[in-house]
């Protein structure tokens, strides 16, 4: 057997579901005196699986505390099967559980739960994306009144816009600190949770309607007269100190960079 | 510090578990070895902490999706990556594993054996070869811990490793425990195995942990490292002198003082045969 063949009969084993290997292959093995090849194969086609599975748990801490060990560990398993490894680092393995969980689930069941799965997986990216320092509050106050309303900004790199229509955070929330899980349950207007990282913490701040939508709009290359222009149609003359006050409030949390051409 | 060859010198795996108490506490250690692909990210905690830490003591990386022996094209994206790494952190060397980690058409996350045959071993030196002229310095290749074998193998593991080093130009990393693994499992003499590889080629050791099952044994770096992997580094030494050695721990973390003492039991071991040599010098 070419060593070509022999590694494609062992990649077949180790992403089948039989733990027995076909014979055919097993006659190309040895095994020890005391580990025979069915025990040394058994060994690879679990590491195979427990990596894998290891590596989801890892990504999706708050989904498993919510659904439990087994029901993970049976969407995982499933996942393995369907969508296996592209990447050499395991770290990008679980990229698309959340686009798994939504066509495996019934539609009804997956909403939430992909929505959960996106909210960790955003936390993930934020982790390790480039960094960048923030625009600073110090660095505004220097700049110019006559620069003001040509101001553009844009969020920082690690930057990650989730939209949620459960209570989601509120789930993801309790996770983290230990707590019973509340009922997953739709919520009256849609929630932007933004994520970014700061120094070497990932943070978070829930946005209502209003405010992601300004946030948005300045990320897509508004200047800071086309926010205050954008705020009139609802807070009219107060337009320019709402959108100071977000705008202050959006540099404290350090999530924002000056825009570059 | 000086970032030398760690030859002699006595180095921990780099984990994030231990990231605080190594900054905070300066300890005696000689050299860290990070695991390549968890820095290959473009920013957050891990390369922050690495670059703190680089600073103050000479780094080694270590690879384990380079998949050398696998049956695909090499990876040239990955080894970009690895370039660009080693750009950044100017390591001391670096190594990965003789084997294959991705297949044919899948990424399989496993250190795989291979057929120790002259079909893989030209194949292999080829493909080391062709990682050293990209990466511009030699490859550090480590024997892996095996659970079957081919039974076309045309050399015993030790003798492939000798020629694989002679054919391409590349060095070993030799891991204690996992030769003594792989010997409890296959059923050959793990002295042999050390006793019969070019001393001259072998760069770097590793000592582990294992679990033993009482049949079998699996490598997996959670546990102390046992009597008899002490005993055999012990013969080891004897044998090549003081080797850069490293201690590795990828699970079931212990407090940093624990990985400290085996680093110490490690460099203790290595005085006494340095001491025993001028002796008979």
């Amino acid at each position: 057997m070419r060593l070509n063949e022999w590694q494609l009969a062992f990649e077949n084993y180790l992403l089948s579901d039989a733990v027995e290997a076909p014979s055919s292959w097993v006659t190309s093995l040895q095994g020890g005196p005391t580990l025979d090849v069915s025990g040394g194969l058994a060994i690879y086609h679990n590491a195979y699986r427990g990596r894998l599975l290891e590596a989801l748990r890892g990504d999706y801490p708050a989904l498993v505390y919510w659904v439990g060990d087994a029901e993970f560990e049976q969407w995982a398993v499933a996942y393995i099967r369907q969508c296996p490894s592209a990447h050499f680092s395991l770290r990008w393995f679980g990229a698309g559980f959340a686009g798994f969980l939504s066509g495996y689930l019934d539609q009804q069941q997956a909403a939430p739960l992909v929505e959960m799965a996106t909210l960790e997986w955003a936390f993930t990216l934020a982790f390790d994306a480039p960094s960048r320092q923030p625009l600073t509050c110090e660095e505004m106050t220097a700049l110019p009144a006559s620069a003001w309303p040509d101001l553009q900004v844009e969020l920082v790199p690690s930057a990650q816009w989730v939209e949620c229509r459960f209570n989601t955070l509120m789930l993801w929330q309790a996770y983290k600190a230990g707590e019973s899980f509340v009922p997953s349950e739709g919520i009256e207007a849609m929630e932007v949770c933004l994520i970014w990282r700061s120094g070497q913490v990932c943070q978070y701040r829930s946005l209502g309607v209003e405010e992601a939508s300004a946030l948005q709009g300045m990320n897509r290359g508004w200047s800071f007269a086309q926010l205050c222009s954008a705020l009139e149609v609802t807070h009219e003359e107060g337009a320019a100190l709402q959108a100071v006050t977000w705008f202050k409030d959006w540099l404290s949390l350090g999530f924002l960079n000056r825009r570059t051409l | 510090m000086q970032k030398n060859l760690p030859r002699p010198g006595y180095g921990l795996g780099l984990r994030s578990e231990y990231y605080q108490p190594i900054l905070e506490q300066s300890p005696a250690v000689d050299w860290f070895e990070i695991i390549s692909e968890n820095y290959m990210v473009e920013g957050g905690k891990a390369l922050f902490y690495l670059e703190a830490i680089a600073e103050q003591y000479p780094v080694v990386m270590h690879g384990v999706s380079l998949s050398i022996g696998g049956p695909h094209g090499l990876d040239f994206e990955y080894l970009r990556q690895l370039k660009k790494l080693a750009e950044r952190v100017q390591p001391v060397w670096i190594s990965d594993h003789l084997c294959w980690s991705r297949g044919n058409a899948h990424q399989l996350h496993d250190l795989l054996p291979l057929p120790y045959t002259e079909e893989s071993l030209h194949y292999i030196a080829g493909r080391v070869r062709q990682v050293q002229d990209f990466l511009g310095r030699p490859l550090i290749l480590e024997n892996v811990s095996s659970y079957v074998r081919s039974s076309a193998d045309e050399f015993t593991e030790w003798a492939f490793l000798d020629a694989l080093t002679q054919l391409s130009g590349c060095e070993l990393l030799l891991d204690v425990n996992n030769v003594y693994v792989s010997a409890r499992n296959h059923g050959f003499d793990p002295w042999e195995f050390i006793s019969s590889l070019p001393a001259e080629k072998i760069r770097q050791l590793h000592l582990a942990g294992h679990s033993d099952y009482g049949d079998y044994v699996i490598d997996t770096h959670d546990q102390p490292i046992s009597d008899p992997v002490w005993a055999l580094y012990q013969k080891t030494l004897e044998r090549l002198g003081p080797v850069a050695t490293l201690i590795e721990r990828d699970d079931h973390y212990p407090p940093f003082e624990t990985l400290m003492a085996e680093l110490i039991k490690a460099r203790q071991l290595g005085q006494q045969v340095v001491e025993r040599k001028s002796l008979c010098a």
